[in-house]
């Protein structure tokens, strides 16, 4: 009789266990298989070195394969939807830029995929401060200066942008500062830094990373920083809320998500996991080579970080006219 | 002049130490490799071993990488003299004379001559490299967005130069290759053009779907249609070296391409494309007998292959000395430094002296050892053409679509390519080519964003392009091979009309 109570019991708490784990519930033995983290990008970009890096890490931590899926196009839009349609399993997690989570849906309308209702956040990885350059042939050497050249001779400076973030900040420049400079879109990093340096345009907004080579050699200069606090990268070089613009703050993040539905404990997991990850000190010096600031936050917070970027740039769409695109 | 000395022996140093001896091996042979495999190019195939870099020491990596990419250009060649099938879009005017030599029994001397003049072009742009680096990123700096533009301009109407049948077919061709070219999204107002609402198209074709599509897929269809067996020539082959007269009809040929290659190379953005279309109709242009171009004549394989391995070695400079990537492959490069914690820039140069004149230093040993492996191979690839068409086709076909689909792990480019492919076939029996059709589907996007960059640059203002004097000089040379191009059919035209 005890045997047969004793057997039936371990039989139902095994069935229970077996459908806790296959609904995910109990995230037990998650990981047991590979996990693809899709990079929306081209491969070697710096979003995509960081997801390789983290990839690396958690493959030796957690004994499971975690490899990068490069999807790139429509920048980011076709990583993003995969994602957004993945099984959320979380065995599929994406890497999601600045670009891909909030210019891309508040530049166009008609996107199959929203960064909020489709993702769940698993945390945010890492910050890279925005800096803006202006050739150095340029006399000026401070924000206010280049406002006050600008308020001169309206029209005729022009600022070069590598891809549509910088493009939303130099518009949110323009309003804040209240001048009158052209915007001149480039496919890339690479052009746009050569128009800069051969002083085809006058100013240039771009990733911290991309900026100190040309800085160092004299080929650019630096004038302001976008983020709340100065970098120990480049320490003279004031923020823009130093230089007296109110309410600028702008930087490109570079975080992972999951689809909406996948289980709160995976998402959890995976968030505990990746801070750990991202205060181990050989990725700490990796990533702060590379200008990159560490954030690991949760998912809560990134949340909360997301939507207060998505509402930042609608306004900034709405004030400067931007129009959307369908 | 000491110090080149110094720098130069401080990179062979480096280049000949065992290990990186090893990697520069690996790297050539894998690109030659990649390069003859129709289809799978050096982005691909850097991109995917961009991970496996993360453990190697930095000069390794980038030596492997950068053998990678040059061999590849080697092994490019080799596809598109055999089977009529660009691995990059440097190559797709090796195809037009050197499948023909191929189809006449001379694939062995034109494979030779395609290998030794990258050899050559290669050790020079190294050495111009060595010497004038630095001082040519400030020519290169030289050319603004009106530059550009006209530089693409000269590139199109040279298009038309490429084909040898129809003028007015050529015309067509490029037209079409414009209109293809138009899809995508516009780069200033974001909006999306032609992509009938799917996410594929956003970024526009790509340029491996038509490539492949037009050159391959076409090929093997119309080859299918035959029903004896295809291709004698695979009998006829004899010799494996050329001729005392080719080499007499290349080296000129090869001193053009060489210098042309190493000149456009440097410029950021296609500059190492348009070296070989422009290689090409610089030959066919001042050749003596111009009506051997479309038949195989050998300066149109030597002069384009010294251009286009030239170019592929000076876009390593501005990456070098300026940290800026010119192409996709050098971004990749450009990744693999920053794998390593290395950001590329100015200060390179001065920080990690061994890496930069260690790259550079490889890059000669990688051109020889490329050589030295090629030349014996091409008895190999010869042979390969006397597998039955039967068996190499399959093969050939699963190789595209790999390499096809492994740009952007995308299904959907394989399904382009095999559209590009119905549509090449029809071209064939229109007696269409493919060539002017692939250079105006390139050029002309880049043409456009060229264009309306300078004008906002330039606010509206469309004299920029005369007042600017490189502009002025590039359109001038433009105009000039247009109208050379076009008067003789003027005047036979009117000697018809006097006869009457």
């Amino acid at each position: 009789m005890k045997k047969c109570i004793l057997s039936i019991a371990s039989l139902a708490l095994s069935c229970l266990f077996v459908a806790l784990s296959v609904s995910g519930v109990l995230a037990l033995d998650y990981p047991n298989k590979p996990i693809r983290i899709i990079v929306p990008f081209a491969p070697g970009g710096p979003n995509d070195v960081v997801a390789r890096l983290v990839a690396e890490k958690l493959t030796e931590s957690w004994k499971q394969q975690v490899m990068v899926d490069n999807k790139p196009g429509a920048d980011g839009a076709i990583g993003m939807e995969l994602a957004a349609k993945a099984a959320p399993d979380g065995y599929t997690i994406i890497l999601g830029t600045s670009g891909s989570v909030i210019v891309t849906p508040s530049l166009y309308t008609k996107l199959r995929y929203d960064p909020v209702k489709d993702f769940a956040p698993i945390t945010h990885l890492t910050t890279t401060p925005i800096v803006l350059l202006v050739n150095p042939a340029l006399p000026v050497r401070s924000v206010k200066e280049l406002i006050a050249l600008a308020k001169t001779k309206p029209g005729q400076f022009s600022y070069a942008s590598p891809s549509s973030i910088f493009y939303l900040v130099g518009e949110m420049f323009k309003l804040r500062a209240g001048v009158d400079v052209a915007y001149i879109p480039y496919k890339g990093g690479a052009p746009s830094m050569t128009a800069l340096i051969s002083g085809e345009v006058a100013m240039l907004y771009d990733t911290i990373l991309t900026v100190v080579p040309q800085v160092k050699a004299g080929k650019a200069r630096a004038i302001a920083i976008c983020s709340a606090k100065r970098s120990p990268v480049m320490p003279d070089v004031p923020t823009m809320l130093e230089s007296g613009l109110s309410d600028f703050e702008a930087s490109s993040f570079s975080a992972l998500l999951a689809p909406a539905k996948t289980p709160p404990e995976i998402v959890q997991k995976l968030n505990t996991e990746i801070v750990r990850i991202l205060h181990m000190p050989v990725v700490q010096e990796r990533l702060s080579k590379m200008g990159a600031d560490i954030v690991g936050s949760t998912p809560a917070e990134f949340s909360t970080h997301i939507k207060a970027e998505l509402e930042k740039y609608a306004r900034v769409i709405k004030a400067a006219g931007i129009p959307r695109i369908k | 002049m000491t110090e080149i000395i110094h720098n130069l022996m401080l990179g062979f140093g480096v280049a000949l130490k065992p290990l990186y001896l090893f990697y520069c091996l690996v790297g050539v042979l894998l690109g030659t490799l990649v390069g003859v495999l129709p289809g799978i190019g050096a982005l691909a195939t850097i991109a995917m071993l961009l991970p496996v870099t993360f453990s190697l020491p930095p000069e390794a990596s980038l030596i492997m990488l950068a053998g990678i990419y040059y061999g590849a250009q080697y092994g490019g060649s080799t596809t598109s003299i055999l089977v009529n099938i660009p691995g990059e879009a440097a190559c797709v005017v090796t195809c037009i004379e050197g499948y023909q030599m191929a189809r006449q029994g001379r694939a062995g001397p034109a494979l030779s001559i395609a290998a030794l003049a990258s050899f050559f072009a290669g050790s020079i742009a190294t050495g111009i490299i060595v010497l004038f680096g630095p001082p040519l990123t400030e020519v290169a700096l030289k050319f603004g967005q009106a530059e550009y533009f006209s530089l693409m301009l000269l590139g199109l109407v040279g298009a038309v130069v490429l084909a040898h049948g129809s003028l007015l077919k050529a015309f067509a061709m490029v037209f079409l290759g414009l209109l293809f070219g138009l899809v995508g999204t516009d780069v200033y107002s974001g909006i999306t053009r032609y992509n009938f609402g799917t996410r594929e198209l956003f970024d526009g074709i790509g340029f491996v779907p038509p490539a492949i599509g037009l050159f391959g897929f076409a090929e093997i269809i119309a080859n299918m249609e035959q029903k004896e067996t295809v291709e004698v020539f695979t009998t006829k082959v004899r010799k494996m070296m050329p001729s005392r007269t080719d080499f007499q009809a290349s080296w000129k040929a090869i001193l053009r391409g060489t210098a042309l290659g190493s000149f456009l190379g440097i410029l950021p953005g296609g500059g190492a494309l348009l070296s070989s279309f422009v290689s090409y109709t610089l030959e066919k242009k001042i050749a003596a007998d111009p009506a051997r171009f479309g038949k195989g004549a050998i300066e149109g394989v030597a002069g384009p292959e010294a251009a286009n391995n030239a170019g592929a070695q000076t876009s390593f400079i501005p990456m070098l000395t300026l940290g800026i990537p010119g192409n996709a492959v050098m971004a990749l490069m450009v990744g693999a430094m920053m794998i390593q914690g290395i950001v590329p820039g100015p200060g390179v140069m001065t920080e990690r002296p061994e890496l930069f004149w260690g790259l550079i230093a490889s890059m000669w040993v990688g051109n020889l050892l490329l050589v030295v492996l090629n030349l014996p191979l091409i008895g190999i690839w010869i042979r390969l053409l006397t597998i039955p068409y039967r068996l190499l086709f399959p093969a050939i076909l699963l190789f595209c679509c790999i390499g096809t689909y492994s740009v952007n792990n995308s299904t959907f480019d394989v399904l382009m390519a095999t559209g590009f492919g119905l549509l090449g076939y029809l071209f064939r029996k229109f007696d269409c080519e493919p060539a002017p059709l692939i250079l105006g589907f390139i050029l002309g996007p880049m043409l456009e964003e060229n264009l309306r960059r300078a004008m906002l640059l330039s606010r509206g203002d469309p004299t920029v392009f005369l007042t600017r004097p490189i502009s002025l000089g590039i359109l001038l040379t433009a105009v000039f091979l247009l109208l050379l191009t076009v008067l003789p059919v003027i005047q036979r035209t009117r000697g018809v009309v006097f006869k009457e």
